[in-house]
């Protein structure tokens, strides 16, 4: 009925079969090396050592010679898991603060895709870690794991807070160190200042040199008279 | 009647074409090449002085490599090649003769003039005939002629003789040019034979495969990864990432500078060996003790403890680096100073990427400190240096003998306020500045562009309230005032005010023509007067030590000091419309420049405080920081206010006049006093945003001493 010219169709069949082949072998070369870039990308966060303390606490390898693995108490198993939810706090604030600003940023190609990538993963282990956590603890005391991350909350912000307090606190020595040695300068130049007036006074009794002591106050390149100075205009 | 396409056999068509094709492209390639080769930064005035430090031969190098790099030189080669071929198109279409088609004329056949008549035409058809018909003519064997052309020749004649009296034939001559009516017509491929004559086919097909096989996917394909590669501020996009991770809540100056060396540019810059040599001299001369501050570099603690726990490589030599620019320390090393000078630009070009990474988060204190770190970088300063070292000449020692050892850094402005008298006592004498230097110094410090802001206020275009969520515009108005200029002539009442254009002035509304008052007329209507306006730039920064020419620029943002947020991101300005100085480039005009800045007013009325930065990217302590309140009003009080207007507007004769006074309404004269009555209250409300001059100053050193 149809005589098929096979001979003819080789040409365009062979077109579409290298056309095909290149698109495929194209994709998954590509895919390929999307799946390993990704893989390959740093975390966000580094190397979580409160969780790493923690494991290692509830796995501890039994000493050589002794059977039984020693003995954690319980209550620093308890710590550890605490310390592990503070840490867990302060990684979801940032990724919290992070992720409106990092979403927007991408959109107007101020940073990568890569980053993004990253952003999301880690995100997703933070959910995770979460959750593990939060068994963890109803493991360890019924219902802990409902308050846990409260109490972690308010560690975290305490120490935050501590931290700047801290900061300003190492100030104050150097502070005082400034102020001791200004106040013996501002105390000299008064002195000198006083010693001034009285000698004058005597060279000159009843005499109006009332200008001439604006002059010595003025003129005197010393921070008390810059300062005021400043003050004056102000 | 058949339509051919023919290829161009006799080579006249194909270089016009090839002509018009080299004309589209070479003519924008070459606007674009004019434009770049001049220099740019030739067009800015400078600020005047003749100043030199020890290494401002190494810095102009630079200035001049980094120009240079931006000249392409594909770029001219195409150019001159796109003008190669056109000059020989141009060559080709002079020389090649094109195949003349004659006009099928019967007159001419007939060799008969125009005017002929009928009869003439006649009696001469009956003449040639009987000398050329073929019967009565013998070829001419001297001509080469036969009988066919003998023939041919005599239907021509017939044919001509017929166009010329027989209807049919002359209307078909008129309208198609020939006698036979209607001819075939044939359309030419402007291309020349050889692409499609036998053998070179092969070779057409390998071009055509090479330009959309190859060339074009590479094409796309390096634009595409370009675009990946940098993000839009300029940077490599993974230095842009470190820069997203190094950002912190609580960052300082120190803390910017330390995220800006994590940038993969350096790692380019600093590669291999330059990783680490010399690191070991230049922290030991970083840390050194200082003549101003505890450290050489003007490190705080906590910037030494960054330094010092980076491992070493290109991102500790770069940090170095940068606070051995920033701390103007002598390396001496021609290869360290030079690089030291590199990555301070860098740096620059970085930050402008952290600024978008703080503006993202829109926290105050992150995007303040970037930008003062992008003034510390452009003036080679350390942070909490004083701003005095700004002028030329002036070292740790002459600063120190200023400031004496109080805590507070003069600001150039303060230094320079000072009577003349009293600042030379301060800064000339042994061991400091001479008097040259001295007058220089002060020279320089009067070109200096200090944005002085007059007033600062809020205004909706064309409405006299501020309602919620309306387009508000911030106007801040402000003059350049150089440091110690003197003689600076009051702010004019009339230059304070912002005058919307009149409704029906679409020129104005639309900025096409800048206009500006001259003045009021006696019924206090300002007088508008159109001002051919070039936007105007300030003096390029004077920066000894930058190896870049930077353009000064403004950012005015409104802050929310209780939250420490960012309110309104900031708007930058770098052209004003106003000049700064006058035509020698050193004296200040004082004219009143306008900075205009729209943003949306919050949903619910009430009183708003903002903080209002006025920050220069370029010098340090030139930075403005005031209270404004926006009042934002219900929107019923503004909707009362147009059923007023609305009202006031009949004459008393129309018809609404009449309407009114029947309703009982006020007549009409007194409605627009009690407007009166309240545009002075608004107004008086509004003087509470606004600030005088001298307060603004002081709000100003106010700002430099809780830095």
């Amino acid at each position: 009925m149809f005589d098929i010219d096979w001979r003819g169709l080789i040409v365009p069949l062979a077109y579409v079969v290298v056309l095909g082949g290149t698109f495929m072998t194209f994709s998954t070369i590509y895919r390929k090396r999307k799946a390993t870039q990704s893989a390959n990308l740093a975390p966000w966060f580094g190397p979580h050592l409160q969780r790493n303390i923690y494991l290692s606490l509830l796995h501890m390898d039994p000493e050589s010679g002794s059977e039984k693995p020693p003995k954690v108490p319980d209550s620093v198993i308890r710590a550890a898991l605490l310390r592990r939810a503070v840490e867990d706090i302060h990684r979801i604030i940032q990724i919290r603060t992070a992720k409106a600003s990092c979403s927007s940023l991408l959109q107007r190609g101020s940073v990568g895709d890569d980053l993004w990538q990253r952003f999301q993963r880690a995100e997703k282990e933070m959910e995770e870690e979460l959750r593990d956590v939060v068994m963890e603890a109803n493991a360890l005391a019924p219902n802990w794991g409902q308050i846990i991350f409260q109490s972690a909350n308010e560690i975290a912000a305490n120490t935050v807070l501590r931290e700047r307090l801290d900061e300003i606190q190492a100030q104050t020595e150097q502070e005082k160190q400034w102020w001791e040695k200004r106040r013996t300068s501002i105390q000299a130049d008064f002195m000198k200042e006083l010693e001034d007036e009285s000698e004058k006074s005597q060279a000159k009794v009843g005499s109006e040199d009332e200008p001439v002591l604006v002059d010595t106050n003025t003129p005197s390149a010393t921070p008390s008279g810059v300062s005021k100075k400043k003050k004056g205009k102000k | 009647m058949s339509t051919d396409y023919a290829y161009d056999e006799e080579g006249y068509l194909w270089p016009f074409f090839v002509f018009t094709l080299a004309l589209i492209v070479t003519i924008p390639l070459t606007f674009t090449l004019v434009n770049k080769s001049r220099d740019p930064s030739a067009a800015f005035k400078r600020v005047q002085t003749h100043y030199k430090h020890t290494h401002t031969e190494l810095v102009d190098t630079l200035r001049k490599q980094e120009k240079r790099k931006d000249r392409k030189i594909w770029l001219a080669l195409l150019v001159v090649g796109g003008w190669a071929v056109m000059g020989y198109m141009l060559y080709l279409i002079n020389t090649t003769e094109a195949p003349t088609h004659k006009l099928w004329n019967p007159y001419d056949i007939l060799k008969i003039s125009e005017t002929a008549t009928e009869k003439q035409i006649k009696s001469h058809y009956k003449k040639l005939s009987l000398k050329f018909h073929p019967d009565k003519a013998k070829p001419d064997l001297s001509k080469n002629e036969t009988i066919d052309d003998l023939n041919a020749r005599y239907v021509e004649i017939s044919k001509a003789y017929q166009a010329l009296t027989d209807e049919e034939v002359r209307n078909n001559y008129i309208q198609y040019g020939n006698p036979d009516g209607k001819q075939g017509y044939s359309i030419n491929i402007a291309l020349p034979k050889i692409i499609v004559s036998d053998g070179n086919g092969k070779y057409v097909v390998l071009l055509y495969s090479v330009l959309f096989g190859v060339l074009l996917p590479y094409l796309v394909g390096s634009w595409w990864y370009g675009t990946l590669r940098r993000s839009k501020e300029g940077a490599l996009m993974e230095s842009a990432n470190r820069l997203f991770r190094e950002y912190k809540e609580g960052i300082d100056e120190g803390g910017v500078i330390a995220a800006l060396s994590t940038g993969q540019e350096y790692e380019e810059l600093l590669k291999g060996d330059k990783a680490d040599t010399g690191l070991a001299k230049i922290e030991s001369r970083l840390l050194a003790e200082g003549k101003l501050s505890p450290v050489a570099g003007g490190l705080s603690v906590k910037d030494k403890e960054r330094l010092q726990d980076l491992e070493s490589g290109p991102q500790r030599k770069a940090l170095a680096l940068l606070w051995a620019y920033l701390g103007r320390i002598e390396l001496d090393d021609a290869a360290l100073n030079k690089a030291k000078f590199e990555v301070a630009p860098i740096a620059q070009s970085l930050n402008k990427s952290f600024t978008a990474i703080a503006l993202a988060y829109m926290n105050t204190a992150p995007l303040l400190a970037s930008y003062y770190a992008s003034q510390l970088l452009i003036q080679a300063l350390p942070p909490k240096a004083s701003p005095l070292l700004q002028l030329p000449y002036f070292g740790p020692k002459v600063v120190k003998a200023i400031e004496g050892d109080s805590r507070v850094h003069t600001t150039v402005q303060s230094f320079m306020d000072r009577p003349d008298s009293k600042r030379r006592s301060l800064a000339v004498g042994k061991g400091l500045l001479t008097e040259d230097q001295y007058k220089e110094a002060v020279g320089v410090a009067k070109q200096l562009p200090y944005l002085r802001v007059a007033k600062a206020y809020f205004k909706v275009t064309g409405e006299r309230y501020i309602i919620p969520s309306s387009l508000v515009t911030l106007v801040v108005k402000g003059r350049f005032v150089p440091p110690g200029s003197e003689s600076v002539p009051a702010v004019e009442e009339l230059d304070l005010e912002d005058v919307d254009p009149a409704e029906d002035d679409l020129d104005a509304i639309l900025g096409r023509k800048a206009k500006q008052q001259v003045g009021k007329d006696e019924k206090g209507r300002p007088i508008m007067a159109a001002v051919e306006s070039d936007p105007i730039f300030p003096p390029l920064a004077h920066a000894p030590y930058l190896a870049r020419d930077h353009s000064p620029r403004w950012h005015v943002f409104l802050t929310d000091s209780k939250q420490g947020r960012v309110a309104v991101p900031p708007f930058t300005f770098a052209q004003f419309d106003r000049p700064v100085f006058e035509a020698d480039g050193k004296t200040p005009t004082f004219a009143m420049q306008t900075l205009k800045a729209q943003f949306q007013a919050p949903p619910q009325a009430g009183h708003y405080t903002f903080v209002m930065h006025v920050v220069c990217d370029s010098y340090v302590g030139f930075d403005t920081k005031m209270e404004v309140t926006l009042i934002v009003e219900e929107a019923s009080k503004a909707e009362e206010m147009t059923d007023e207007e609305e009202i006031s507007e009949p004459e008393e004769d129309s018809i609404a006049g009449i309407m009114n006074a029947a309703k009982g309404g006020a007549p009409p004269t007194k409605v627009v006093k009690k407007r009166k009555e309240k545009d002075e209250e608004d107004s008086d409300e509004e003087s509470g945003t606004e600030e005088e001059e001298d307060d603004t100053s002081d709000t100003n050193t106010d700002t430099e001493a809780e830095d």
